[in-house]
Order: structure tokens, then C-alpha cells, then sequence
């Protein structure tokens, strides 16, 4: 009996063990997927030890030498310098860190409530209930979101929880539609069905049958919205609505290069390269696991 | 997937090359001479010629709502005053072609110049003068408290005699006239709008707000009250109008760098804002045809620290925040040529006191103070918010400067940009006043009593002038003793008292004078003021005095 279970066990491992294999054959097909996954672990591992492989980290801080202000790059400062001598490269480094917390926290926070709304909303297709849902959902997705982000901002005090809570407060929406697509076409599965025969609670038909079975999906949409929420939170700070000064951000940077464009372009480029660079990696990785994971809905 | 993958990389880096070596260094002048396909650039030297000018926004061209730069520009080319001040602080009759002062100082009779036209073309009369006067007094904005609780009455004897009554003498009075604009009383009675003043309805600041009621030598053609205000020379003009001056003056609502660059490259600017940065300046310099005027202003810099609210409200921690500044820096690093500013008023400024105490950048002193002071020890727990201007480049500059020098000392200050919008809205109560705000601020007549007024009399406390708070009986006491008395030199004595008195109370970092700075079209732009700059806010950019060559801006563009 015991080693019976053992087997099974073994089974199971080499069946997901294979199952691995073959979605990583299948990830590691498409090469661009390799480099998105590349970028995003550069990216995230440069924001971890940001202070011990930046040149200059103390140029993240309240820090001003003038007399190394502008400096085009050069072999010391690999990116050049800001407007009171810090080093753009240490700045950018350090500004992955928020651009890559915003991302991770918004879509943390936005998701769940989204997925459970979408949930709801699906299982209960065509009753009062999906209405509401959907009705609420739809006037959220009404506002362009930018400026529902800006609206939001601009009322409250300009610092990063806000900016958090703005982006977190438009994004919710997406999920509930995505999630709610799925349900309301898992509901009439047999399985489904043989759940509630055999008098499953809602709840458990809700999170235990129908969620497990949207998982793929809502993955690959969270790996696709890093990027998206990124550039938001680029384009708030650019319009000083994000992260305030001294902290290094990227959107922050790109807005205070403009005001010395084009004699030091280095200023606004290299920050614009790194948004750039972030979001194309996880747009990328996005890709690759949706071709992996076969999800047609994101 | 894989094909759309591929594109878009291709896609991405084709981007970035071509934005990369777009903008290298060196290669931006030869982009911007225009090829024939592009947007054409005017070179004819036919129909009017143009005065174009970037200005910080908003603009308020209402005389008795607008006080700030750009709205005093505006003011001083659509409206004239009874005098008009001359380079040295003194002032010539305008409207007024003489005047006599009473015995006892408490009457000014003015004898106005006959035959002055408003833009609608009827006469301007003693009858103005008074509406004016109590109009600016009942909408009570902008300039008005220059004369607040100072005039008794103002009256008309006949039409070109008007009287002032004081109600105690009031020694700059006729420096001050400079600010009061007349305005055309039936214009503005015909266009009454809903108001709070009884019979005067709104006084016609609906109207006002973007239509000028004006006998300037500018009036209002077009105002896109958001970006632009379009002004046309008034051909009957009563007094001097130089015939090369501009049949348009332009003022325009951005000081966006690449903008102002651009704009002058292509010759579409003549002016550049004064609020570029040093950088922006001296690439603008190395352009054909293209110097930077400079002068005093007679404002200063001033890092203005709420006194109202902890731990700026105890006087040591203030005298900290004073010495932890690193002026040597700022006038060496961020504005070079200037001086550092001793005490609240301006060294060109008459009245100034060259005796008073100068803070200089020592951090052991800062320490002193902080050791003194009832936060020692707990400065953790108050962090100082400090405001500056998200639309000037180089006020982050001294921002993170003084960040970073108060970090020297253990004054926490955090730094927030603020849009000057926000600034004034901020500046209105003494709860949404931040900790330290950095302004300039330039004297509204040329005298120190201007500055000194504006800045701590706390009849003007909450305004963008003065978010110190200082609301000091004694400081009040001396200014208005100084504002009573006529003789001069008295006058002045008693300047030079207040100003001791506020750098003891140190409510403001002195942070440098101010010199005014603007890149313009030399080449084909003959500008008198540039030269002999006249210290009264908006008063060197009066149109009527500046010269326009459009064949030799044509000649420019020819090149």
C-alpha cells in the first residue's frame, strides 16, 4: 500500500516533470521568448543588487556635485551625468527597482479582486448579478485610462502609494473581463455541471473547479500587463505625478532630460532605452508563455 | 507570432537608431534649416511685423487681478498710468502732466494730459481715473493692496483734474501710481456681467479677463486665455510710439526648452522666457544673431519658510535652514555672474541696507542653531516639505542642492515639484502652505519699501509673494511707519531698520538678486530697455519703445 503510493507519486512527478520539458521545448521554440525571459531576469536581478553593481550608489539619494554636472558619457560614467552630476547609469539601475515594484504591485493588487469580480460575474451569467458586475466594470473601462490615473493623482497628494492606488484603481477592470469570458464559458462544462449535481457549494465551484481552469490565461495576461503598467507609471512620473525627487525613476528622469534636449540628449535617452528595454522583455516573455500555455482569450 | 515578433523588434530598433542619431550633438543646427517641403517660414517683409515672446503662464490681463510677470508685461503695453518710471527708481508725468502735493501730504491733485484715447476711441477723462481707482479697490486682486486703507477718496474736480485724499500721508504714493492703471469707465459699464457688487454687477472682470478696456499702445487682438495673448499697435497712441516698434506683440505661453530653441532658431521667437536654464542660455547665445540681456531686476530668490508651522515656527531651526545653504555653490554653479543676496532686499534697489547681517554657507553654525532650538534632538519627526516650481528647471537644481546639504546637518527636507498653478492655490492658507517654497519675487515700485511690504506686512500674507506668515506686529508696526512717512531719507532710514529686523527673524533663505535674463534676436531687434533697464516689474518689456528690423531678420533667413 505504501510503496503503492510512493508509485503513484514517482508517476506523477515524471508526468510533470515531462510536462515541463515540453513547455519549455515548446517556450524555448520561439527564440524572441529566450530574450524576453533574459531582459526580464537582467532587469530584476539589477533591481535586487542595485546597490552593490551600480557605480555610484549613493547618487540615488540627495546628492549634488556641480562641478561633474552634464557630463556626456564616458568611460567613467558609462551614461554621463544629470543636471547636479549624478550618474545616469546608477540612476537608471536603481530606477528599475520602482518601475518594476509599481508593475509587480499594481497588477498584485489589481488582479485578485478583478479575478473574483470576472468569477462572479461568469458563474452568474445573465442574472442580476453579472449586470452589476459587468455594468461597473464597463464604466471603469469607459475612462481612458491615463486619465482616469492623472484624475485620480491630481486630487490626492503627488507621491507612489498614490500613484499605486490610481493605476490599481483602472486596472482591476481587464481582469474581470478576461476572467469573466472564461467562466461564463466554463459554466456550462460537464464538469461543472457534475459538480453541482453532486451538491458542491458555489464558492468551491467558483475556486476550485472554474479558477484552476483560467489560471494559463490570467498568467499570461499578468506578464503582458507589467510592461503596460510600467509605461503608465512612466508617463504619470513624466508629468510629475509619481515618484518625487530624489528617488530615481524613469519616467521622472525622461520628463527632467526633456527640459535639456537636444544638447544633452544623454539626459532623456538612456532612461527612455531602459523603458524601453523593460517592457520589450516582458512583452516578449508575455508572448512566449501565451504560444506555451495556448491561452487564445489574453 | 514568430513573423510579428521579428517586425516588431526590427520595428523598435529602427526607432531608436533613427531617435538616437537624430539628436547627437552639434548636428541640430543643420537639421533645422528648413527644406523646402517643410512647414515654410515666413521671410516676406511685407504685412505686419511681429514681436513674439515666451512667457510663463497664465497670463491675467485684468488690471485689477493680474500682478505676476507675464500679466504685468501684458498690463503695462494695454493700459497706461498717471506717471511712468524712469531707469533710476524716479518716475515722469504720463497721464498726469503735472501735479501738486498739499502742505500737509494728505492731497495730490492731478492735472490729466488732454486728448488721450482709449482703443474705442473716446476720450480718457478724470472720470476714468476714479473708476479705476475704486474698481482696482472693490475686486481687490492683483495690485491692489498697494493702496489698501491708505486713499480716503478719489475724486474728480473736472474732467481732466482728478484729487487723492490720503488718509494718513503715504511717502511712495507717486511710485506706487505706477500700478494703477486706468481703465475705460463706459466700455466697462456697457459689459457688466452678474457680480457681487451691487449696481457694478462684477465690475466687468468677466469682460476684463480677456478684453482690454485700455489707451495702451498695444490693445487686444485675439487672447487664448490658455496659451497665447495677441496684442496690435494702437495707431493713435497719445504718447511715444517708436515707428519700427512691432504692429504685433506676441506673448506666448511656454518656456518648454526644446520649444524656445527651436522657435528662435527659425527666428519665430525674438524674445526667449527668462526662465530657461544656464545651459539653455548659453547654447541660445552661440546662435547667429542671437545675444542674452541681462539685468537686475531688483527681486531676489527667496526660499520662503513657513513660520507658522513646526519646526520652522522656532526661529533657531530657521537660522539652520539659513547657514546649511550653500550660496557659494549657487551663485558659482547654478547662477553665474550673480551675487549672493544680502538681506530681503535687492542691492540695486533704493533703500537697500548694505550693513545688514549676511548668513553665509557653514554648516557648524547650522549645527549651533539646531543644538538651540526646542526640535534638537527630534528633528526626525518633522520633516521639512519643500516646494519648487515644476516649470524651472534649475529651482530642482537647488532643490536637490539644498536636499542634500541639510541631509549634512540631519535636517530632513523632502523635495516636491509643484506646479506654479498649484503654488498659488497652496500659498492661500497657512495648512497648505509646505515648509519652504522658492520664488522669486521682484518689487512692484522701485523702492525697498515694495519688496519689504509685499513680503512681510501681513495684510499680504498668503499670497504666492509671501508664504512666510510671518505676522509680526512689529515688523507690521515699522512698515507702516515707513509707508507714512514722506521725506525720503527718513524713509528710508526706517527700510533699513525693518531689514535688520527681518534678518534676525531669518523667515527666508536671501538666496541671490536676481538677474533677469533673456536670449533675444539682436541682430534685427534694437531693445532700449535691454540696456537701461528700468526696476519696475513688466516695464521693459513696453512694445512701444522696442525697435523691429523685419529686412534684417529676413536677412537671417535668407543665410
Amino acid at each position: 500500500m505504501h510503496s503503492d503510493t510512493r508509485e503513484i507519486q514517482q508517476r506523477l512527478w515524471e508526468k510533470r516533470k515531462d510536462n515541463l520539458r515540453r513547455a519549455w521545448y515548446k517556450f524555448s521554440g520561439n527564440y524572441l521568448s529566450i530574450v524576453g525571459l533574459v531582459i526580464v531576469l537582467i532587469v530584476i536581478l539589477l533591481a535586487i543588487f542595485a546597490p552593490w553593481v551600480s557605480p555610484y550608489p549613493e547618487h540615488r539619494g540627495a546628492f549634488v556635485d556641480f562641478s561633474k554636472s552634464m557630463e556626456p558619457p564616458s568611460s567613467e560614467h558609462l551614461l554621463g551625468t544629470d543636471a547636479v552630476g549624478r550618474d545616469i547609469l546608477t540612476r537608471v539601475i536603481f530606477g528599475f527597482r520602482f518601475s518594476l515594484m509599481m508593475g509587480f504591485v499594481v497588477i498584485g493588487l489589481a488582479a485578485p479582486p478583478g479575478i473574483v469580480a470576472g468569477l462572479v460575474a461568469g458563474y452568474f451569467r445573465d442574472t442580476w448579478v453579472d449586470t452589476l458586475i459587468m455594468r461597473i466594470t464597463d464604466v471603469f473601462l469607459a475612462v481612458p485610462p491615463l486619465i482616469l490615473a492623472m484624475a485620480i493623482t491630481a486630487v490626492l497628494p503627488p507621491n507612489v502609494f498614490y500613484a499605486m492606488l490610481a493605476v490599481t484603481l483602472m486596472w482591476w477592470p481587464w481582469y474581470a473581463r478576461l476572467v469573466y469570458g472564461i467562466a461564463s464559458s466554463l459554466q456550462n462544462e460537464f464538469f461543472v455541471q457534475a459538480a453541482q449535481v453532486t451538491g458542491a457549494s458555489t464558492p468551491y465551484i467558483i475556486f476550485k473547479e472554474i479558477l484552476p481552469n483560467s489560471v494559463s490565461a490570467i498568467f499570461t495576461k499578468m506578464t503582458l500587463d507589467v510592461g503596460i503598467v510600467i509605461i503608465i507609471a512612466a508617463s504619470l512620473s513624466f508629468v510629475g505625478l509619481g515618484a518625487q525627487p530624489p528617488t530615481p525613476d524613469l519616467g521622472t528622469m525622461v520628463s527632467d532630460g526633456a527640459k535639456y534636449m537636444p544638447d544633452q540628449w544623454w539626459m532623456t535617452v538612456c532612461p527612455a532605452l531602459a523603458i524601453v528595454f523593460t517592457v520589450l522583455g516582458f512583452n516578449l516573455l508575455g508572448d512566449g508563455l501565451r504560444d506555451m500555455l495556448a491561452v487564445e482569450e489574453v | 507570432m514568430f513573423k510579428k515578433n521579428w517586425f516588431l523588434l526590427l520595428l523598435v530598433t529602427v526607432m531608436l537608431t533613427g531617435f538616437v542619431f537624430g539628436c547627437g550633438p552639434g548636428e541640430y543646427e543643420d537639421d533645422v534649416a528648413p527644406a523646402p517641403d517643410e512647414d515654410p517660414v515666413d521671410v516676406s517683409v511685407d504685412g505686419p511685423v511681429y514681436l513674439r515672446k515666451t512667457f510663463s503662464w497664465p497670463t491675467q490681463i485684468d488690471p485689477a487681478i493680474g500682478s505676476d510677470f507675464s500679466s504685468s508685461t501684458a498690463l503695462t503695453n494695454l493700459y497706461d498710468t498717471l506717471v511712468y518710471p524712469n531707469p533710476d527708481g524716479s518716475f515722469v508725468p504720463h497721464l498726469a502732466a503735472s501735479w501738486d502735493i498739499s502742505d500737509d501730504d494728505l492731497s495730490y491733485t492731478f492735472y490729466l494730459t488732454e486728448g488721450v484715447l482709449f482703443h474705442d476711441g473716446s476720450e480718457l477723462t478724470a472720470e476714468d481715473v476714479v473708476f479705476s481707482y475704486e474698481r482696482l479697490q472693490a475686486v481687490g486682486e492683483g495690485f491692489a493692496y498697494i493702496f489698501k486703507g491708505r486713499i480716503s477718496a478719489v475724486e474728480a474736480l473736472d474732467d481732466y483734474t482728478v484729487e487723492f485724499r490720503m488718509e494718513e500721508p503715504f511717502g511712495p504714493f507717486l511710485s506706487t501710481l505706477t500700478r494703477l492703471y486706468i481703465v475705460n469707465k463706459d466700455l466697462v459699464m456697457d459689459n457688466l456681467g452678474d457680480g457681487p457688487h451691487g449696481d457694478y454687477g462684477d465690475y466687468g472682470t468677466g469682460f476684463l479677463n480677456d478684453n482690454d478696456a485700455g489707451s495702451g499702445a498695444y490693445m487686444v487682438k485675439e487672447f487664448d486665455v490658455a496659451t497665447q495673448l495677441t496684442m496690435e499697435k494702437f495707431d493713435e497712441y497719445f504718447s511715444y510710439l517708436d515707428p519700427m516698434a512691432p504692429d504685433i506683440f506676441e506673448m506666448i505661453g511656454t518656456t518648454e526648452a526644446a520649444t524656445v530653441r527651436t522657435g528662435m532658431m527659425r527666428r519665430e521667437v525674438d524674445i526667449s522666457d527668462q526662465w530657461q536654464t544656464l545651459e539653455a542660455f548659453r547654447s541660445l547665445e552661440e546662435i547667429e544673431g542671437i545675444d542674452v540681456a541681462r539685468w537686475p531686476d531688483g527681486g531676489q530668490l527667496y526660499l520662503m519658510m513657513n513660520t507658522q508651522i513646526p519646526p520652522l515656527d522656532c526661529v533657531h531651526a530657521r537660522r539652520a535652514m539659513s547657514y546649511a545653504f550653500n550660496y557659494d555653490s549657487l551663485v558659482q554653479d547654478i547662477y553665474p555672474g550673480t551675487e549672493q543676496a544680502m538681506g530681503p532686499v535687492s542691492s540695486v534697489l533704493p533703500g537697500w541696507n548694505p550693513n545688514v547681517y549676511q548668513y553665509s554657507y557653514d554648516l557648524e553654525k547650522a549645527e549651533e542653531e539646531m543644538a538651540l532650538s526646542q526640535y534638537a534632538g527630534q528633528w526626525d519627526q518633522y520633516p521639512i516639505e519643500y516646494a519648487w516650481t515644476a516649470e524651472v528647471a534649475d529651482l530642482e537644481k537647488i532643490a536637490l542642492m539644498t536636499q542634500a546639504e541639510s541631509q549634512k546637518v540631519g535636517l530632513p527636507v523632502e523635495i516636491v515639484s509643484t506646479p506654479w498653478m498649484t503654488m498659488i492655490d497652496q500659498a492661500g492658507s497657512i495648512e497648505t502652505t509646505p515648509h519652504i517654497m522658492s520664488i522669486w519675487v521682484s518689487p512692484h515700485y522701485g523702492e525697498a519699501g515694495s519688496i519689504l511690504e509685499a513680503k512681510y506686512h501681513s495684510s499680504n500674507a498668503g499670497t504666492w509673494e509671501q508664504t512666510e506668515w510671518l505676522l509680526n506686529d512689529q515688523v507690521d508696526q515699522l512698515i507702516e511707519e515707513a509707508m507714512r512717512t514722506v521725506d525720503r531719507e527718513e524713509r528710508f532710514g526706517i527700510y533699513m531698520q525693518i531689514q535688520e529686523e527681518i534678518v534676525e527673524l531669518a523667515p527666508t533663505i536671501f538666496a541671490y538678486d536676481n538677474m533677469e535674463r533673456h536670449a533675444y534676436q539682436s541682430y534685427y531687434i534694437n531693445w532700449p530697455q535691454a540696456q537701461d533697464p528700468i526696476p519696475v516689474m513688466g516695464y521693459n518689456l513696453a512694445a512701444r519703445f522696442i525697435q523691429v528690423d523685419p529686412v534684417k531678420r529676413a536677412e537671417l533667413l535668407g543665410n
